[in-house]
């Protein structure tokens, strides 16, 4: 131990470190020695790759009429063939990235924000404000999310905008009672009553040490979310609520190529083949992401 | 004497034991009517098994439980009755470290960000902090090269350290420590204790000692309380009271203290019996199913707190 009298001698004549530049690269590395995690990541950042070059990658305008082309299998020019008003398949798939990825950052801006803010709220007054909020919650989650949306797109009117804005509304539930689990354990825990003891602010203790504690919680189940979210969109606009044509969404193309399913399989196959395996890559990625925040949960 | 730094009077914490909503009310006293003085300066220990309400006194004194009854008065304030605003701003100067240091520190926070919490709560200038956390770890034995590290970096001494710079870096004036060492090995227990001492020295400090090790509190307190069930037995001087406890129950842990002599005869007090449950205690004396000079007074009426030799005990042995 230094000698007390020393302590007091002048700081800057000492250095005092910087703080080092904490990037953590711990948990992407953990993150891609899971395999399968690996693979999806690559997968969904091609996607989103896609996306954002669709006006490149695709082949033609995705609302462009070929009226020589109706109902054409694949083929050379059209490599996912043509629907039945000549419009190309691939391109409008790789337009599709655009609208499914903006569904799912919209839809979970709204579920993240609003769960994550019920959810610590809940947990950190607790009492009657926790009981009134969670109830609200309880028969909200009592609905399947899929008829609460269709409830929330009947009321505001089917469009895409609307039909994202269903979709994160009916997620909240679920992701305030998740946050308020995970909150509640953190509330009982030692720092929050040293915190409480300090003195410190209910913001500060809810910003310092609340938020750090529930990222790892918070990052698994919105990746899961992400998932869900591009399935209910995807159903909505299947059931003619989301997204309006002519816009290229991917549950629209499926519900137009529904109806020619047997004359030609393409229009429903491809876009359904891309939901599941977007869908799919964000799921195994969520698991992947569980376990390395939770290695509890392994095995 | 002059007035103390802190008057406890009469504390008292209930805490509702209700087990459905049809059931009649029925309370647990944590604390039953517990009085004692801090001074400058002065260390006092309170002692007691586990359960007796020791640590429930601890939170009291610092509000993080809201006590049911009875008045701490900190420099002549009651501060029960102040707001939550004027209490936390109080805070400063009442202080608490806790016992298990891994539990108490946010693992995902730097030592940097876990000091300097207490000097944002209590708006000191940014430009200071640096400053006063490099030397407040100077002080508890710690270097600059430990601010960026988080807490599962260090070993439990350390990490105790770290629990006692939070508590001194604003300067207060009481520092409520409760069961400081008891998560730390013997080694390390009493460098934490030296420690602990030279910082009263240096800064000036008052400690409320928690603790349920009689060995450790024989080393650093002026002055000691014994409590059972929720209840204040004996209070006093420690010279007092080690050399000649009075009250059974005191008398029964001091006989309890490992001695290093091996050749040294003792008397072993064995309590027999159970801790009886605080939601149910026994009617008057509440040591008396333990107590081996029990009479029928003490089964019926409840002892006051008395002044003999030197010291406060509840019992009726002395009247």
């Amino acid at each position: 131990m230094t000698k007390l009298s020393e302590a007091y001698k002048p700081i800057q004549a000492r250095s005092i470190p910087k703080a080092p530049l904490n990037v953590k690269f711990d948990t992407l590395k953990k993150i891609m020695s899971y395999k399968r995690a690996k693979y999806c990541l690559a997968f969904l950042f091609l996607i989103v790759i896609i996306g954002v070059f669709a006006p490149i990658l695709a082949p033609y305008n995705p609302n462009k009429l070929f009226y020589d082309a109706l109902l054409q299998p694949p083929s050379k020019e059209h490599l996912l063939g043509t629907d039945a008003i000549g419009r190309d398949t691939l391109s409008r798939l790789i337009y599709g990235v655009r609208v499914t990825l903006s569904v799912s950052v919209f839809a979970l801006g709204i579920t993240f924000v609003a769960g994550t803010f019920i959810g610590l709220i809940c947990a950190y007054i607790g009492g009657v404000v926790d009981n009134i909020l969670m109830r609200i919650m309880d028969i909200l989650l009592a609905l399947p999310s899929i008829i609460l949306a269709l409830a929330i797109v009947a009321i505001l009117g089917p469009s895409l905008t609307n039909a994202m804005l269903a979709v994160g509304i009916a997620s909240i539930p679920g992701f305030a009672r998740l946050i308020r689990g995970a909150a509640l354990t953190i509330k009982s825990s030692g720092y929050v009553e040293a915190s409480r003891s300090i003195g410190s602010s209910h913001s500060w203790i809810l910003r310092r040490q609340f938020l750090p504690n529930v990222t790892g919680v918070l990052i698994v189940y919105t990746t899961l979310f992400i998932g869900v979210a591009i399935l209910d969109t995807a159903a909505l606009s299947f059931i003619g609520l989301g997204a309006q044509p002519p816009t290229s969404e991917w549950g629209t193309m499926l519900s137009e190529g529904k109806d020619y399913l047997y004359e030609a399989w393409w229009l429903a196959t491809f876009p359904g083949l891309a939901i599941t395996a977007v869908v799919f890559s964000v799921n195994f990625l969520g698991d992947a992401l569980r376990d390395v925040f939770d290695p509890k949960s392994k095995g | 004497m002059t007035t103390s730094l802190l008057q406890v009077r009469d504390l008292e914490k209930r805490f509702r034991a209700q087990k459905s909503f049809f059931q009649a009310k029925q309370y647990v006293h944590a604390v039953n009517g517990v009085s004692l003085e801090l001074n400058d300066k002065e260390t006092i220990g309170i002692v007691g098994e586990s359960g007796c309400g020791k640590s429930t006194t601890g939170r009291c004194l610092l509000r993080l439980i809201e006590p049911t009854k009875g008045e701490i008065l900190f420099q002549g304030r009651d501060i029960t009755k102040l707001s939550k605003v004027e209490m936390n701003k109080l805070r400063k100067e009442i202080q608490m470290v806790f016992q298990d240091p891994m539990e108490s520190m946010n693992p995902k926070l730097t030592i940097r960000e876990i000091l300097s919490e207490p000097l944002i709560a209590h708006k000191i200038p940014k430009a200071q902090h640096v400053e006063l956390i490099v030397k407040t770890l100077d002080l508890v034995g710690l270097s600059e090269k430990h601010l960026f590290r988080y807490p599962h970096e260090f070993s439990g001494g350390q990490r105790q350290r770290i629990g006692i710079a939070r508590a001194i870096i604003l300067r207060p004036k009481i520092v409520v420590l409760d069961e400081p060492v008891s998560a730390l090995d013997v080694s390390v227990q009493s460098q934490i204790l030296n420690l602990l001492q030279d910082l009263q020295e240096e800064l000036g400090l008052s400690y409320i000692f928690i603790s349920h090790d009689l060995g450790v509190v024989q080393h650093i307190v002026h002055r000691i309380g014994v409590m059972y069930l929720g209840e204040m037995v004996e209070i006093g001087e420690k010279e007092k009271i080690f050399d000649k406890p009075l009250h059974p129950y005191t008398q029964a842990l001091i006989s309890a203290i490992p001695k290093s002599d091996p050749d040294e005869v003792k008397e072993r007090i064995i309590l027999t019996g159970e801790l009886p449950s605080p939601s149910n205690p026994p009617s008057g004396c509440k040591f008396h199913p333990r107590c081996m000079y029990a009479t029928d007074t003490c089964r019926s009426a409840k002892p006051e707190m008395r002044e003999v030799e030197g010291r406060k005990v509840a019992c009726h042995l002395y009247n």
